[in-house]
């Protein structure tokens, strides 16, 4: 069933002025309950712009959000409503870290929602656990947290409030590999736990290969392609030649076609790659 | 909603007064802003408008951003122009009643202040609608340097210095408020509804962030700086150098006729103010 719909959406930023800039113009997509959808593009292609329109931050210039089949943007209400059950967290959002405490800040969106006080500890604890925060880093000062300790901080701030829908703009941005792939791991972990939809944005498209069930190609402000993993890299020269950057494996894989070898190039796994390099070997009688 | 302001933006153009050196702008806009309030009768006024709205025509900016520009002052000008009319007692009455008393003295002042506050606020605002930040503040710079004779060496340097990273951080100031009211709104945060403590204590969250970013930023840039060799004035040369054009100079010549103009018109006929 679509969760989250949208209908010929544009946006223009700064309308009726001389900065006029359309960054996304006529998009339609829909989002299924319960998937995992990765957003990748170049730099300034639209995908921050986009993911704004899905909790009515941006109202769309032209065209219509629906959640769960009601346009969000037909009251200040229904917007208001819409952040809490479509939870974006911003790119660096340890920019926005305010409170006392990592505590009090991860309760504050919960907070918002006018719930109970122990209704609110409950979450923030369990929001808390998901980023693997202990108990002794939420007493602490927000300013005093590293790098990614912040980020998984803002993220449980988001986690927080339960939302149906969890969008993550670029939450690997800045990190080492090691924070990296913690993010990551611990966003599937939550996806697993909880059964919800999740929306990741990046431009690194080995994060988003390895664990995202379909993905939106954004180019120019418009959807170039919205399919599953698999077939996005199926045209994996097409994703090299719009300038994204491709997984590295792909990448060894472009060469060697490109250099004559009859072998696939939709590979974006190590695991896919060891199999079909293994075919390539074997049919050429290669002994192994 | 802070995107709105308009005083004090540049909007990039490539007209007469885009392209003129910094320093005469400057000049001339302080010249032309005294002459607005040296002229005292409907000749020398009607001088100052039409000067006024030459130079807004030049710029080549659309009228829709100048009058945007005018906006904020409406009130101002009302206000004041009430006062003027209902209180000022010289001249001859023209209309007399319990309340309110109407002089000829009191409807000459009114038109003088609002033609004048009109031209003020606009010809400093093209000053900075046609120069951008750091051409301006190089402008200032330079006209500033003969005070470097009375032992502030650095100081003049140091004060240009410091007004262009804080032009500069504007826009960026700007956006980094628009991005955290965004993030602390995705999480709920109601910044339109409640009593003006519960209000004001909403910003808190915008606030914090923006202070926090602040001091990052200006580490960042003064070590950014200090990894560049920056170490003040002393022997820099620059890249730009100012000169004065053929086209400065026609602009001088205009200033000159409307000075002598407005001088002129003063002398001639009698003053009314
Ligand atoms: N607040 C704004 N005001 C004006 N223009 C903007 C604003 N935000 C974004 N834009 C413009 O809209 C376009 C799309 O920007 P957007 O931030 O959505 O891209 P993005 O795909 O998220 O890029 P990145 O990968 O760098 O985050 C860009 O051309 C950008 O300059
Ligand atoms: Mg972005």
């Amino acid at each position: 069933m679509s969760l989250l719909e949208l209908k010929n959406v544009s946006y223009t930023y700064g309308a009726g002025t001389p900065f006029e800039i359309t960054a996304i113009k006529n998009i339609n997509l829909t989002i299924e309950k319960g998937s995992f959808v990765g957003i990748i593009g170049h730099t300034g292609s639209g995908k921050s712009t986009l993911v704004q329109h899905f909790n009515a931050l941006l109202k769309p210039t032209e065209g219509q959000v629906l959640l769960n089949g009601e346009d969000i943007n037909r009251s200040k209400h229904s917007a208001h409503e819409a952040r809490f059950k479509v939870g974006l967290c911003f790119q660096y959002p340890e920019y926005q870290l305010f409170e006392t405490t990592v505590y009090k800040d991860i309760a504050f969106g919960p907070t918002n929602m006018g719930l109970s006080e122990e209704e609110i500890k409950a979450r923030v604890l369990e929001a808390a656990e998901f980023v693997g925060l202990t108990d002794e880093l939420l007493n602490k000062s927000p300013f005093e947290l590293s790098g990614g300790e912040k980020r998984r901080a803002a993220i449980a701030g988001i986690i927080a409030m339960r939302p149906e829908v969890l969008v993550l703009d670029e939450p690997t941005a800045g990190l080492d590999p090691s924070g990296r792939k913690k993010i990551l791991s611990m966003i599937c972990e939550y996806r697993e736990k909880t059964d919800s939809t999740v929306i990741i944005v990046s431009h690194s498209m080995e994060d988003v290969a390895a664990i995202a069930d379909k993905i939106i190609v954004m180019n120019k402000g418009q959807v170039y392609k919205y399919a599953d993993v698999h077939e996005i890299f199926a045209h994996s020269g097409e994703l090299a030649s719009l300038g994204l950057e491709v997984p590295p494996v792909t990448n060894i894989f472009l060469k060697l076609k490109e250099m004559g070898l009859n072998i696939r190039t939709d590979i974006y796994t190590k695991d896919q790659a060891e199999k079909e390099l293994l075919r390539y070997l074997q049919k050429e009688g290669i002994a192994w | 909603m802070v995107r709105d302001i308009t005083i004090g933006q540049y909007f990039p153009g490539n007209s007469v007064l885009h392209n003129a050196d910094p320093r005469l702008k400057l000049v001339l806009s302080f010249v032309s802003i005294v002459f607005v309030f040296v002229c005292n009768n409907f000749y020398s006024l009607a001088l100052v408008l039409a000067f006024t709205v030459v130079a807004v025509l030049s710029s080549r900016i659309s009228l829709k951003v100048i009058l945007k520009g005018l906006r904020p002052m409406l009130l101002l000008l009302i206000f004041t122009s009430a006062l003027q009319l209902f209180y000022n007692k010289q001249g001859t009455e023209l209309f007399v009643s319990r309340f309110i008393t109407i002089t000829t003295g009191g409807i000459f002042t009114t038109i003088f202040m609002v033609v004048r506050i009109i031209c003020l606020v606009l010809l400093s605002s093209l000053l900075t609608y046609t120069t951008s930040p750091t051409q301006l503040t190089d402008g200032i710079e330079r006209l500033l340097s003969p005070l470097k004779v009375f032992g502030l060496k650095n100081g003049v340097h140091t004060l240009a210095m410091m007004m262009t990273i804080a032009l500069r951080f504007i826009p960026t100031l700007i956006d980094e408020i628009d991005k955290i009211t965004n993030a602390q709104k995705a999480r709920g945060a109601n910044f339109e509804t409640g009593g003006i403590v519960q209000r004001a204590k909403a910003l808190l969250p915008i606030f914090i962030p923006l202070l926090v970013n602040s001091f990052r930023h200006a580490f960042e840039l003064s070590l950014a700086m200090s990894a560049r060799c920056y170490n003040g004035g002393e022997g820099r040369t620059r890249m730009k150098q100012l000169k004065l054009a053929a086209r400065d100079y026609v602009l001088m010549a205009a200033e000159f006729i409307f000075v002598g103009g407005v001088i002129a018109l003063n002398i001639i006929f009698e003053s009314v103010i």
